[in-house]
């Protein structure tokens, strides 16, 4: 058996447990196993309708109030319990910051093998091998889970997009008829609270809101200095874009928190996509992969935002943008504005 | 005096210890080694992970502020598992104002993975009498696992909270400021002692000084073996491991990408070409 720990949020399923369907549903095909999908809230039944759609062989419950709101604690001995139980070949959860933070505990308690932030897996002969992003994903990594017993497994979100409903082929697989629908009964309420969660609010709460940009220009951390973001800022403006950035630029201060792209800031589809200085970690991808057109600038020619980019330019973003800005603005016959910021690093 | 250190004994009001990875710096060109099961490596030149100089500088100022408000010393304490490059990352740790460090050191340690290493660190707490806090950063650069310090979390019994974007104490412990996704930031108070895993850009890591250099040089660093861990064999390194290594490659280039050539003038007339008549996006 595979099973599958999924996340929910507001009584709905989160994207990464319809990619974890997809992940587990190639595992169980390829096995000859059967696909389990565990929900564990304070009331599991508002979300077994949606359960349903991913086509699993069996969906079980785990009920309790200290399920939610969420703490690793409870997360992992309600997995123990239930894989304890079960045994299933592997357990998988999304490497997100529930996934990543109750299945490793439940690998180290019961000392089994755990793969993290999966992103590929292949049969060699009776063993399954995963692959993992190793060095900010420039290098993959294979590895083969030893022993016999459960194995964990953190998928990469993104790395198992799941069909789009329209597709041929896809859906629940139906010729299995209903998944079989097990409640599973473990006394959750015994255990000591260590952590308690005493609020949540919005990091970068309103202002700047990129989701329904037409035209993104984005900077990473090969801009180097706060002083020189106004290259990026001009090309936006020659392009009409708007103004994005990836991780180290908002931590380093030089643009405040809601430019943020990526896993932990906005997730964005623009029709254009200009990536300047960013290497391309799987958290900035996350964000922005799916931008229909996306053009990488940058010096490294095996850094991986190349692998999604259409356009490409290796070389030294202080000379090439200024010169996309200057061909853009002849283009649409604009002039530099006043005390423009962006040219001033040739001698550099 | 903290529950932490009322359980242990210890006098110290509270006890850090960080753990430091030494990773090939980031802008080293990487190449498979001979047998495909990991990087070249003999000749790069090794750096603290860049999470870890994060959790280093929470760990100072967490002690530095309980010092300031309670007048009683806290003491920071760094830790390594390699060889003379984690003694390296260590001595930077001591530069940068920890008390002391302990190295973990055994030819047996080569290979291994997260568990043998989460394994190795709560091993190596203990033996050192436990800690208030332990620190990890968030991920390591290299390998990008982001799951040693909640699996020594879990060897050691104790509580976590993993991406920490902020921590203070509190009476009943810690207060931890958790990054989730789509910037959500949820607060937590935990029971000490507990596992924090430190995300980039919680602080401004300080630079070490030259007086921090030179008071390095005097400062305690301890030096284990896996004897002295009271670990077998087979409990570290890659025979440890429960994940054996079967390939590390370069990935396949994906076909989709066209690179545009020439001077940067040229590079870019092209480019803005390409935007207009073939992706038709400007
Ligand atoms: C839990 C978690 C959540 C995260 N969330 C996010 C997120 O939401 N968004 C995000 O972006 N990151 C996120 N990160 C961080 C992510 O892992 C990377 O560290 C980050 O994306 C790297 O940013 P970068 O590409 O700008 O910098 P780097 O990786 O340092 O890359 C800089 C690039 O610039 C290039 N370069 C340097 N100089 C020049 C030059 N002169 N000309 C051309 N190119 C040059 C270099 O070749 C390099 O490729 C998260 C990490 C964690 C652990
Ligand atoms: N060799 C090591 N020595 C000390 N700490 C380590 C070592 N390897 C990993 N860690 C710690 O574990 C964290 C997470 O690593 P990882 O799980 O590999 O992403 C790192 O940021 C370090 O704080």
């Amino acid at each position: 058996m595979i099973l599958i720990v999924a996340e929910h949020a507001d009584d709905r399923l989160k994207p990464i447990s319809r990619e974890l369907a997809v992940l587990g549903r190639e595992l169980a095909d390829d096995l000859g196993r059967t696909l389990t999908v565990a929900i564990l809230a304070r009331d599991p039944a508002s979300l077994v309708e949606e359960c349903r759609a991913l086509g699993p062989d069996r969906i079980v419950t785990v009920a309790g109030d200290r399920l939610e709101p969420y703490d690793p604690d409870v997360w992992t001995a309600a997995v123990e319990a239930l894989v304890s139980e079960d045994e299933p070949a592997f357990v998988l959860a999304g490497h997100t910051s529930t996934g990543y933070d109750f299945l490793p505990r439940v690998a180290a308690r019961t000392g089994r093998p755990l793969v993290p932030a999966c992103i590929e897996w292949q049969r060699h002969g009776e063993r399954v091998v995963f692959t993992r992003p190793v060095f900010n994903a420039k290098m993959h990594m294979r590895v083969t889970p030893k022993g016999e017993g459960p194995c964990f497994v953190t998928a990469a979100p993104g790395a198992f997009p799941p069909r789009e409903p329209d597709e041929a082929g896809s859906g629940p697989p139906q010729d299995g008829g209903e998944p079989r629908l097990d409640a599973f009964d473990v006394d959750l309420s015994g255990l000591p609270v260590r952590s308690k969660r005493i609020g949540r609010e919005s990091a970068a709460a309103g202002a700047l809101d990129l989701g329904s940009a037409d035209i993104i220009v984005a900077g990473g951390r090969g801009i180097r200095e706060k002083e020189h973001f106004g290259l990026i800022d001009d090309l936006a403006e020659a392009l009409g874009g708007a103004v994005g950035a990836s991780r180290p630029v908002v931590d380093s201060g030089w643009r405040p928190r809601d430019y943020q792209i990526g896993s932990s800031g906005q997730t964005v589809s623009p029709r254009l996509y200009v990536a300047v200085g960013i290497s391309g970690a799987v958290q900035h991808l996350v964000g922005m992969q799916s931008s229909r057109c996306i053009v990488a600038i940058n010096k490294d020619a095996d850094a991986p935002i190349f692998k999604v980019a259409h356009y490409g330019i290796v070389d030294d973003l202080f000379s090439v943008v200024p010169e996309i800005t200057r061909t853009v603005r002849a283009l649409k016959g604009q002039s530099p504005p006043v005390g423009s910021a962006g040219s001033g690093r040739e001698s550099d | 005096m903290s529950p932490g250190a009322a359980a242990s004994g210890r006098d110290t009001l509270m006890k850090v210890i960080v753990c430091l990875r030494p990773v090939p710096d980031p802008a080293s060109r990487l190449f498979v080694n001979e047998d495909r099961t990991w990087i070249k490596d003999a000749e790069l030149s090794f750096v603290t992970n860049e999470a870890d100089t994060h959790a280093c500088e929470a760990a100072l100022e967490l002690c530095e502020r309980v010092s300031a408000s309670r007048s009683e010393a806290g003491e920071v304490v760094v830790l390594s598992i390699g060889r003379d490059r984690a003694a390296r990352v260590l001595r930077e740790g001591l530069a940068m104002g920890a008390a002391r460090a302990i190295h973990l050191a055994d030819d047996d340690f080569e290979g291994g993975d997260e568990y043998v290493r989460a394994r190795m660190i709560a091993r190596a707490v203990e033996k050192d009498g436990g800690a208030d806090v332990l620190l990890t950063g968030v991920q390591s650069d290299d390998l990008g696992g982001g799951v040693t310090g909640v699996m020594a979390a879990e060897l050691l019994g104790w509580a976590h909270a993993s991406v920490v974007v902020g921590v203070n104490a509190v009476e009943a412990g810690l207060r931890a400021r958790r990054e989730l996704e789509g910037g959500l930031i949820e607060t937590l108070e935990l029971a000490t002692p507990c596992v924090l895993t430190i995300q980039l850009g919680i602080n401004q890591p300080r630079y070490a000084t030259l007086r921090g250099i030179m008071a390095a040089k005097k400062k305690e660093m301890k030096t284990w073996s896996r004897g002295d861990l009271g670990m077998a064999a087979g409990d570290v390194g890659s025979e440890g491991a429960l994940c054996q290594v079967t390939e590390v490659r370069v990935p396949e280039r994906d076909h989709r990408v066209q690179m545009l050539s020439g001077s940067p003038a040229e590079a870019a007339a092209r480019l803005v070409e390409k935007l207009r008549l073939e992706a038709k996006v400007i």
